[in-house]
């Protein structure tokens, strides 16, 4: 049985620049996005999340001259999240080739946009990002406005609710691990995936490509990473990188 | 309008407005090369003798240090070999140092990351603000000028500079070289170090103030950094045979690429140097980086020729790389066609510290007659 999980860069805007954050916060600036995706591009990766993560918390909505001249660079799959409110956006961010949209705090704000764009466009195009952090007491809560607003609501809840809403894949991040390189959080990605039949991506604290095995064992359908793609050995030094198909192999992460 | 002639022992010509010939048709490059470069030049056992006491004298001062030297590397051909030397020949604890532009290729980044992890190095990046980066370069490409490359080559010297001088590191090792950066012609574009100039350039055009755009100023370049922080740039290769072909197979071996043209690893570059100057300028660099391989005995006059006779741009790829530089830039092909129609124009329309560095050089040039 041949076996090829998705192996996804997730990239965050900031204005017109990427950053990579820690635990959400700790803006690294990294560089250009125009670049950085044509290089991406150039080596071949399977998918592309881009996260504009100031839309929301500056009251804006999506850049789309911006998400214009990235898509130009990229033949893979793109999937764009980020300050989207409204269907028009919707219809605007597919209409500029991107294949994917993921809505964090519309989806909780807004349920009915979901289930419009989902009957409209198809479960496929609509993803929803499920940002969760974990509480004094140890229980996980979703949290919306790039990590900063917490809703108290429960994840696997949250999750199931997408599901029925019309949904077609779950991003499921850990705000905790986010940016640490420390491994996935699996006992979240477990709960989270055996309640729900989307597939789920686990994203926070990918380190290694051995990480990715792990989240993929732990019942995630594919993997996605920031700092592992974008930082170089032990300075953190800003390179952009992928894992050959022959290292991904070597991990167990594709089977053939 | 002068008539064509070409050197008798390199490919230098015309092109050059300021080229002169003796009476055998040998230019003035090829004398510079011998008059000026070729005593300063040691690819012999003297160069490995002073090598050996440089890298002794780098080891003795920089016991406490993690890292001995730093190295600025591009992922292109000489800093990358630097880097090998460094480590498999000269046994030096380096940090190689990567400014990035914005511009990289993938292929730069690939090799990069190849040559890092096969000889075990550690990396830091200073990445550019791309935003005063795109802002700087627009203003280069809409001044007229010649040499669009200043923005990129003065970040990465200052920026390797000053990542030396805040980390108390002494040594910078340089890749530069005469075995195979013999011949530049000053006609072709003004140098990219001088400050004034580039501050000047995007002063007319710029749009944005720079704020975090590295630079260095004349001063720091000739006083501070060599003098007060006694910072040494050490140009390695030119103590050592170095071959632009034997580099690059020992390179391969590293799971290093070839990407096509001096300095290709940046995508600007290659567009800048393979499009822009020869339709707006006339010029192809790739005569003064042939001549300079003719002069040190890499290649034979015939090869340089012959090198010439290649296409650098299938059609295809050059109406990808025009419509990539322009969308990066965010500047329109209405535009960029108007500057390309436009005059062309000289450093000598822009403010830059042309003079001072003339009389830096008399004065220079006096005390060296009495020492």
């Amino acid at each position: 049985m041949f076996h090829r999980p998705r192996v996804i860069p997730s990239l965050l805007l900031r204005k017109n620049g990427l950053v990579k954050t820690l635990k959400f916060k700790d803006q690294r600036y990294i560089g250009d996005p125009i670049n950085a995706v044509k290089i991406f591009n150039e080596k071949g990766v399977d998918e592309l999340v881009l996260l504009d993560i100031t839309a929301t918390t500056d009251k804006r909505g999506p850049n789309l001259p911006l998400l214009a001249r990235i898509a130009a660079e990229a033949f893979m799959p793109m999937a764009y999240g980020g300050g989207i409110t409204q269907f028009e956006e919707i219809r605007e961010i597919l209409r500029l080739g991107y294949e994917k949209v993921i809505m964090n705090t519309s989806a909780i704000e807004n349920a009915e946009l979901i289930r419009e764009a989902s009957e409209c466009f198809g479960s496929q195009s609509i993803v929803i990002s499920l940002d969760t952090k974990k509480n004094f007491f140890g229980n996980y809560h979703v949290m919306t406005h790039s990590g900063s607003n917490d809703t108290k609501l429960d994840p696997v809840q949250f999750a199931q609710e997408a599901e029925k809403l019309g949904a077609g894949e779950i991003l499921l991040y850990s705000v905790d691990k986010d940016g640490t390189m420390s491994g996935y959080d699996l006992s979240l990605i477990k709960k989270v995936s055996e309640a729900v039949n989307l597939p789920v991506v686990a994203c926070g604290g990918a380190g290694r490509v051995d990480d990715f095995a792990a989240a993929l064992h732990a019942g995630a359908a594919a993997v996605s990473a920031g700092s592992l793609f974008v930082f170089y050995g032990k300075h953190k030094a800003v390179l952009i990188t992928f894992p050959t198909d022959e290292e991904l192999t070597k991990a167990g992460v594709f089977e053939s | 309008m002068k008539q064509y002639q070409i050197c008798t022992r390199c490919i230098m010509d015309t092109s050059d407005p300021e080229i002169t010939f003796d009476e055998n048709g040998v230019c003035n490059h090829c004398h510079n090369f011998d008059v000026n470069i070729k005593p300063t030049w040691r690819p012999d056992e003297t160069g490995k003798e002073m090598l050996e006491k440089i890298v002794e004298k780098i080891k003795r001062e920089s016991q406490k240090n993690e890292y001995e030297a730093i190295i600025g590397l591009s992922g292109g051909v000489d800093s990358s070999y630097l880097a090998y030397v460094a480590v498999k020949q000269l046994g030096l604890r380096v940090l190689p140092v990567h400014i990035d532009g914005g511009w990289n290729s993938e292929i730069a980044v690939r090799n990069i990351e190849n040559v890092c992890k096969s000889l075990g190095l550690d990396l830091h990046t200073y990445v550019v603000d791309w935003d005063e980066m795109n802002d700087l370069q627009a203003a280069f490409v809409r001044s007229g000028l010649a040499n669009l490359d200043v923005p990129q080559d003065h970040a990465f010297y200052a920026g390797v500079y000053k990542f030396a001088a805040d980390n108390n590191i002494r040594y910078v090792l340089s890749g530069s070289n005469w075995a195979t950066e013999g011949i530049l012609p000053p006609a072709w574009g003004y140098m990219a170090k001088d400050r004034r100039h580039l501050e000047g350039v995007h002063e007319r055009f710029g749009k944005m103030k720079l704020k975090t755009f590295p630079r260095i100023s004349m001063l720091e370049r000739k006083l501070y950094y060599p003098y007060i922080k006694g910072i040494k740039v050490v140009t390695v290769l030119d103590y050592m045979p170095y071959n632009k072909q034997d580099a690059m197979k020992v390179l391969e071996t590293l799971g290093w690429r070839y990407y096509g043209g001096k300095h290709f690893e940046s995508r600007f570059t290659k567009f800048f140097q393979a499009y822009y100057l020869p339709t707006k300028f006339g010029y192809d660099k790739r005569r003064a980086h042939l001549s300079s391989l003719v002069v040190s005995g890499q290649m034979t006059r015939e090869q340089a020729l012959a090198e010439m006779e290649t296409e650098q741009y299938q059609p295809d790829e050059l109406r990808e790389d025009r419509e990539y530089v322009l969308r990066k830039l965010d500047m329109s092909e209405e535009e960029f066609e108007a500057i390309l129609k436009a005059p062309n124009r000289t450093f000598r329309d822009y403010p830059s510290s042309h003079e001072y560095l003339e009389v830096f050089r008399k004065i220079r040039s006096f005390f060296r007659k009495f020492m």
